[in-house]
C-alpha cells in the first residue's frame, strides 16, 4: 500500500498556565493513497486535533508528519499555505464558506489560490463540480441564501477544485439533517471511488461505514483499526452492523 | 452598585478602544492647548514686557536731531502727552557671516544696571543675569540673528560707519530678548553696545561728516496721559502737525502695531495650527462615533441580558457614557499636563525666529473654557450616539436580531446583488478579495475614510501654502514687494548709476529696470511708507487702476480700511517738502509693514518730497537671473558700504520658511499618529470580526502574507477614497480659507497654484500611511487560530 500521509509520534499538548493537557500522545499513523480512512472516537478523544495536526492546520507539540515522504511539520508558513492550496482539501462540520462570496466564487477562489490551470480552466472546473454536486442552480447565491446541505456540497466542491492529493473532512455531516447527510456521504463515496484519498473524522457510525479503513482513537492514542472492503450500497446494512460490532468491542 | 460593576467590567472589556480614544483626545488637547499657550502667552508676554521696559504707547525713531532734549520738550508739551523718554541709538547697516543686512540696524547704548532688557543664556533656553557691563568691542544681539545670519557667540558683526573702510567690528558676547524688534519678521534689529563703542562711533560719524554711513539717532518712547481721551492715531496726527518731529522722523509706530509685528509669525502659524487642531477634534469625534457603534453592536447581546435582569436602558447608556467620559477626561488631563513641557520645547525651537522665550505656563481660564467645550462636545456626541442602546429589545438582542441589526441585514441583502456584480478574478486575486471584503463591510471603514478626508484636506491646505511660499520664499516676497524684480541696487555714496549698471551688465544683460524709493509720508495725518515708483504700471493691482497720473495714489486694502477710504476717494498726503490732495485710483498688493503702505508714481511724490539720489533703489530684471549672487558679490567687493544690493529675498524669510517646514513636520507627525490610532481601532475590530473568514482563506491555501496585503489594500482603498474627497475640498476651500488667515499678515493676494506633485503628495502620503499601518496591524493574521473553523 502506498502511504500518502504519515504521522510519527505526533503529540499535541495544550498548556494554560501551569496546566498541561495532552490531547495526542505520540500517535503513529499512516494514511494510504486511495483509501477512505475514517477516524472515530469518543468526544474529546482528540479526533479533530489529530486531523488538524496531520494536515498542518495546527502545529504539533512533538513528532513529525510526512506527506508523500516530505516532512511538513517544519515547513514555513508560505510553504505550508502552498501545500494546502495545491495538495489538501478541507471540509468542515460548519460549512465555513466565505459569507460575502457566492457559492461559485467560494469554489473558484480556492482554485485561483491553487493556481492549477488557467482562469478559464478553473472556472470550468468549478462549474463542473457544482453541477456534480447538484447545486449549479444556486451557484450565484450567497451561503446565507442556501440550505445547509447545499452549502456543505459547495464546501466539498471547494475542497475538490484544486484536485487535492488528500481530502480532509472534519465531521462533514455533523450539522446536517438525514437526507442532506446521505447526499454528502454519497458525494464523498463517489469521490473516493474515483480515486480520491479521504481522511474523515466522525462520530457517526453511518458515516464511518462509508470508509474502508476505520481507526479508533482514545486518550490521544490509536487504539484499534478496522478494515473493510470498498463501500457497496447493497451491503450497507451489513457494513454498519460490522462497524457497530467492532465499536461495541471497544466499549464505544 | 451594579453601575460600579458594569463600569469596571466595561473598562476592562473595551480597554483597547478607550485607550485609543484617550490617545486621540490627548493629542487633540495637546495641539489645541499648545497653540493657545503659544499665542496667548506670547501676546501677553510681549505686551507686558513692552510695558515693563517702558516703551510707551507710541515710539518714534528719529535721526540727525540737533538737540534731542529740545525735541522731547516739544513733544511732551503737547496736549494728551504724559511723558517722553529717549534711548540713544546709532543707525547703521551691518554684516555678519558674509550676509549683509537688508535694512539699517540700531546700535543701542546700554548702561550698566539698566533693567530694560532681559539677557538669555547661551543655549537660549532660559535667562541669565544681566552683565555688569558690556565691554568695549562686544555686542549683545537678538536670538533671531541666529536664523538671519547664523550669529553665534564669538562671531563678529561688522558695522560700516563711514566710507573708506571705516568699519567697527564687534564680537557677539550673548543674546538679549528684545520685545520690541526681536522677531525675525522685523527688519530693523537692535544691538546692545557699550558706552565706549557708542562714543567712538558717534565721534567717527561727526568727524567724517558727509562720508559717514552711520547716523546718530534716538528712539522716543511717548506715553499718553493716563486720563487722556485722545486715541493713538490722534496723538500721531497731532505730533505730525504741531511739532518738528516729521523733520527727523525715520519711523513711528504704536505699541499695538509693534506688538502685532512681533507676533505676526506666531499668530499666523497659530491660526493655521489651531485650524489643524480643530480638524483633529473632528477626527476624534468620527472615531468616537465609530467606536460607540462598534461597542453597541458587539455588546448588544449582553445588554439584552442585562435588560432582562431589570437594568434599564438609561443605566446602560449612563455606564457607557461614564466609560467614554473617563477616557476623554484622562486624555484631556494628560494632554493638559503635557502642554507645559511641549510649549517649552516649542519656545526653545522658535526662539531664534520669534526672538522671545515664550512662557510655557497654561493660560488657565481660556484652557478651562476649551477643556469644558471639548468635554461637552465629545460627551454630548457620545451620549447622542448611545441612544441606540435604549431601543435594544432584550429578547431580540439575545437572539442577535436587534432592531437595527435587522435593518442592517435587510440593507445588506439588498445591496449584495450590486456589490458582486463583478465577480472575483484570478488576476489580481488579492485586490479583488480586498474589494469584496470592503464592499460587504463598508460601514466599518467609514471612519477611516472620513478621517483620511479630513487629514488630506488639511495636509493639502498646508502643502498649498508651502508651495505658494516656495523653497526660496518667492511667494512671500511677491506678496511683500510692491513690484517684481531680480536684483535691487541702491547707491549709498558717490557711485553713479552708469557705473553700477556697467558692473551688472558685465555679468548679464539687463532686460528691464525701474526705480523705487520708500520714504515715509503721512496720509490724513498718519505715517505710512510710500512705495514711490518710476513705472507705476508695475504695481500689483487688484482693484481699480494704477496711479498713472501724478495726482493719483494706490493703497493696500489694509491702508484703505484704516483710512476709511476706497477707490475714487481723496486723501491728504504730507511729505518733507509739503502736502497736497491725491485721488485713490486703485487698490494694490504689498504686505510690507503688515500692509500699511501706499504706492505713488515718482512725479506725484516729488511734488511733496525731496529728491535725493540716495533714496532710489534701482531694480533690474536680468536675462540670466542665476548671476544674481555673482553680481551681488562683485558690487559689494568693489564698492563696500557705498552700495546696498538686495535680491528678491530678505533674511527674515528663512525664519518663515523654517517655521512653515516645522509646522508641516508637526502636522505630518500628528497625521501619522492619528492614522496609526484610527487604523488600529478600526482594524482590530475588523480582524476580530473576520477571524473565521481569515481561517477559511488560510485553509484553502492563502498565505498569511497574501491576506495581510489584502487587508492593507482595503484600508488603502478606503483612504484613497477619502483622500480624493479631501484633495477636492482643499482645492475648493484653500484659497478663501488661507486668504482669511494671510490677511492677518497684510497679505491680501494669496492664490495657490500648486504643481501637480504638490496636489497629489498629501493624498498619496495619507493613503500610504493607512496602507502601511493596516499592513503592520495585519501581522496578527499570521497568528490566526485555525480552531475557529472547528468551533460550533
Amino acid at each position: 500500500m502506498n502511504t500518502i500521509l504519515q504521522g510519527k509520534k505526533v503529540s499535541r499538548i495544550f498548556r494554560q498556565g501551569s496546566m498541561r493537557n495532552t490531547v495526542l500522545d505520540q500517535v503513529d499513523i499512516s494514511i494510504y493513497k486511495g483509501d477512505f480512512t475514517v477516524i472515530m472516537g469518543s468526544s474529546g478523544a482528540g479526533k479533530s486535533t489529530l486531523l488538524y495536526a496531520l494536515s498542518g492546520m495546527d502545529p504539533v507539540s512533538g513528532g513529525k508528519v510526512f506527506y508523500k515522504d516530505r516532512e511538513i511539520t517544519s515547513l514555513k508558513e508560505k510553504q505550508m499555505a502552498d501545500l494546502r492550496a495545491k495538495e489538501f482539501g478541507f471540509v468542515f462540520q460548519q460549512t465555513n464558506l466565505v459569507s460575502n462570496l457566492t457559492l461559485f466564487e467560494n469554489v473558484a477562489v480556492a482554485g485561483y489560490v491553487g493556481k492549477k490551470g488557467s482562469t478559464e480552466e478553473i472556472r470550468d472546473r468549478a462549474g463542473r463540480l457544482l453541477r456534480q454536486m447538484k447545486i449549479d442552480k444556486a451557484q450565484n447565491r450567497f451561503p446565507s441564501q442556501v440550505s445547509g446541505g447545499e452549502a456543505q456540497r459547495a464546501a466539498i466542491a471547494r475542497a475538490m477544485v484544486g484536485k487535492p492529493g488528500l481530502l480532509f473532512a472534519d465531521e462533514p455531516t455533523g450539522a446536517l439533517n438525514r437526507s442532506n447527510t446521505t447526499e454528502v456521504l454519497n458525494l464523498l463515496t463517489d469521490l473516493n471511488r474515483s480515486g480520491q484519498s479521504i481522511l474523515m473524522v466522525t462520530h457517526d457510525m453511518r458515516a464511518a461505514a462509508r470508509g474502508n479503513r476505520i481507526l479508533y482513537l482514545e486518550d490521544g492514542k490509536v487504539l484499534d483499526e478496522l478494515r473493510l472492503p470498498p463501500y457497496n450500497e447493497i451491503r450497507e446494512q451489513n457494513r454498519e452492523s460490522q462497524v457497530s460490532g467492532w465499536l461495541s468491542g471497544l466499549r464505544w | 452598585m451594579e453601575k460600579n460593576i458594569l463600569f469596571r467590567r466595561g473598562i476592562k472589556r473595551q480597554k483597547g478602544s478607550l485607550i485609543g480614544i484617550s490617545l486621540l483626545v490627548f493629542f487633540t488637547v495637546l495641539s489645541l492647548f499648545t497653540v493657545l499657550a503659544v499665542s496667548l502667552n506670547g501676546n501677553a508676554y510681549i505686551r507686558s514686557e513692552m510695558e515693563r521696559a517702558g516703551f510707551g504707547q507710541l515710539t518714534a525713531w528719529v535721526s540727525d536731531v540737533p538737540d534731542v532734549g529740545d525735541l522731547l520738550q516739544e513733544i511732551s508739551s503737547q496736549e494728551g502727552i504724559g511723558e517722553v523718554q529717549s534711548q540713544n541709538i546709532i543707525f547703521s547697516e551691518y554684516e555678519g557671516n558674509g550676509i549683509e543686512s537688508d535694512s539699517e540696524g540700531q546700535l543701542i547704548l546700554w548702561q550698566p544696571g539698566e533693567t530694560r532688557y532681559r539677557f538669555l543664556n547661551d543655549d537660549m533656553d532660559g535667562y541669565r543675569q544681566a552683565p555688569e557691563e558690556i565691554r568695549q568691542g562686544e555686542v549683545y544681539v537678538s536670538p533671531s540673528m541666529v536664523s538671519i545670519m547664523d550669529l553665534q557667540v564669538g562671531d563678529t558683526i561688522t558695522f560700516p560707519v563711514a566710507r573708506g573702510g571705516m568699519n567697527v567690528d564687534l564680537t557677539v558676547a550673548g543674546y538679549y530678548e528684545d520685545p520690541f524688534m526681536g522677531s525675525s519678521m522685523i527688519g530693523m534689529k537692535g544691538f546692545l553696545i557699550s558706552g565706549a563703542d557708542y562714543g567712538q562711533i558717534i565721534e567717527t560719524v561727526e568727524q567724517e561728516g558727509a562720508d559717514a554711513l552711520a547716523r546718530s539717532g534716538a528712539m522716543l518712547h511717548i506715553f499718553v496721559q493716563a486720563d487722556g481721551e485722545a486715541e493713538i492715531d490722534q496723538i500721531n496726527q497731532l505730533l505730525n502737525s504741531q511739532t518738528s518731529l516729521p523733520e527727523y522722523i525715520v519711523e513711528i509706530h504704536s505699541a499695538y502695531t509693534i506688538g502685532s509685528f512681533m507676533m505676526i509669525l506666531q499668530n499666523a502659524f497659530c491660526a493655521i495650527l489651531a485650524a489643524f487642531a480643530l480638524i483633529l477634534l473632528l477626527v476624534a469625534m468620527v472615531v468616537l462615533g465609530h467606536s460607540i457603534s462598534g461597542i453597541v453592536e458587539q455588546e448588544q447581546k449582553n445588554m439584552g441580558i442585562l435588560k432582562t435582569l431589570g437594568v434599564t436602558g438609561r443605566t446602560l447608556v449612563l455606564v457607557q457614557e461614564m466609560e467614554y467620559l473617563a477616557a476623554i477626561i484622562l486624555g484631556s488631563i494628560m494632554g493638559t499636563f503635557a502642554v507645559i513641557p511641549f510649549t517649552r520645547v516649542i519656545s526653545a525651537m522658535t526662539v531664534t525666529t520669534t526672538g522671545l522665550l515664550i512662557p510655557s505656563g497654561i493660560p488657565v481660564l481660556p484652557c478651562l473654557g476649551v477643556f469644558s467645550a471639548i468635554l461637552l462636545l465629545l460627551g454630548g456626541y457620545a451620549a447622542l450616539r448611545m441612544q441606540r442602546i435604549l431601543h435594544i429589545s432584550p429578547m431580540e438582542a439575545i437572539h442577535d436580531t436587534a432592531v437595527f441589526m435587522r435593518i442592517e441585514s435587510r440593507r445588506k441583502a439588498k445591496k449584495k446583488s450590486t456589490s458582486v456584480s463583478r465577480g472575483i478574478q484570478k488576476n489580481g486575486l488579492v485586490f479583488h478579495l480586498a474589494v469584496r471584503q470592503l464592499l460587504s463591510g463598508r460601514k466599518r471603514y467609514l471612519s477611516a475614510c472620513l478621517v483620511a478626508c479630513f487629514l488630506v484636506f488639511f495636509a493639502s491646505l498646508a502643502g498649498r501654502m508651502n508651495s505658494w511660499l516656495g523653497t526660496d520664499g518667492q511667494g512671500m516676497m511677491d506678496a511683500f514687494n510692491p513690484a517684481d524684480l531680480d536684483l535691487g541696487v541702491q547707491a549709498m555714496g558717490e557711485l553713479s548709476e552708469e557705473e553700477m549698471e556697467a558692473v551688472v551688465r558685465s555679468y548679464s544683460t539687463i532686460t528691464d529696470s525701474y526705480d523705487l524709493a520708500m520714504p515715509t509720508v503721512s496720509v490724513n495725518g498718519t505715517n505710512y511708507t510710500a512705495n514711490v515708483i518710476t513705472e507705476p504700471e508695475r504695481f500689483h493691482i487688484s482693484r481699480g487702476e494704477t496711479c498713472m497720473d501724478p495726482d493719483q495714489v494706490v493703497l493696500t486694502e489694509v491702508t484703505a480700511a484704516d483710512l476709511g477710504v476706497d477707490v475714487g476717494s481723496t486723501v491728504m498726503i504730507r511729505g518733507d517738502m509739503g502736502s497736497r490732495e491725491y485721488t485713490v485710483s486703485g487698490i494694490y498688493h504689498c504686505a510690507n509693514d503688515m500692509g500699511a503702505n501706499l504706492g505713488m508714481r515718482r512725479e506725484g511724490y516729488l511734488s511733496i518730497g525731496q529728491d535725493e539720489p540716495r533714496i532710489w533703489c534701482h531694480h533690474y530684471f536680468l536675462e540670466d537671473p542665476s548671476q544674481k549672487e555673482a553680481i551681488t558679490s562683485a558690487l559689494e567687493t568693489a564698492y563696500g558700504g557705498d552700495v546696498h544690493v538686495h535680491q528678491n529675498t530678505w533674511p527674515g524669510l528663512s525664519g518663515i520658511i523654517t517655521a512653515m517646514h516645522l509646522s508641516l513636520a508637526f502636522m505630518y507627525g500628528m497625521i501619522t499618529v492619528f492614522i496609526a490610532i484610527v487604523t488600529v481601532m478600526a482594524g482590530k475590530k475588523i480582524l476580530n470580526a473576520e477571524q473565521r473568514d481569515l481561517a477559511i482563506y488560510r485553509s484553502i491555501g492563502c498565505s498569511a502574507g497574501m491576506l495581510q496585503v489584502s487587508f492593507a489594500i482595503r484600508f488603502g482603498i478606503t483612504a484613497f477614497a477619502g483622500a480624493v474627497a479631501g484633495t477636492i475640498c482643499a482645492a475648493v476651500l484653500t484659497d478663501p480659507f488661507v486668504s482669511a488667515v494671510m490677511r492677518l499678515a497684510g497679505i491680501s493676494n494669496f492664490a495657490s497654484h500648486p504643481a501637480i506633485s504638490n496636489l497629489l503628495v498629501p493624498g498619496a502620503a495619507v493613503t500610504l500611511l493607512f496602507f502601511a499601518s493596516a499592513w503592520l496591524l495585519a501581522v496578527k493574521i499570521r497568528r490566526t487560530d485555525m480552531n475557529v473553523l472547528t468551533a460550533e
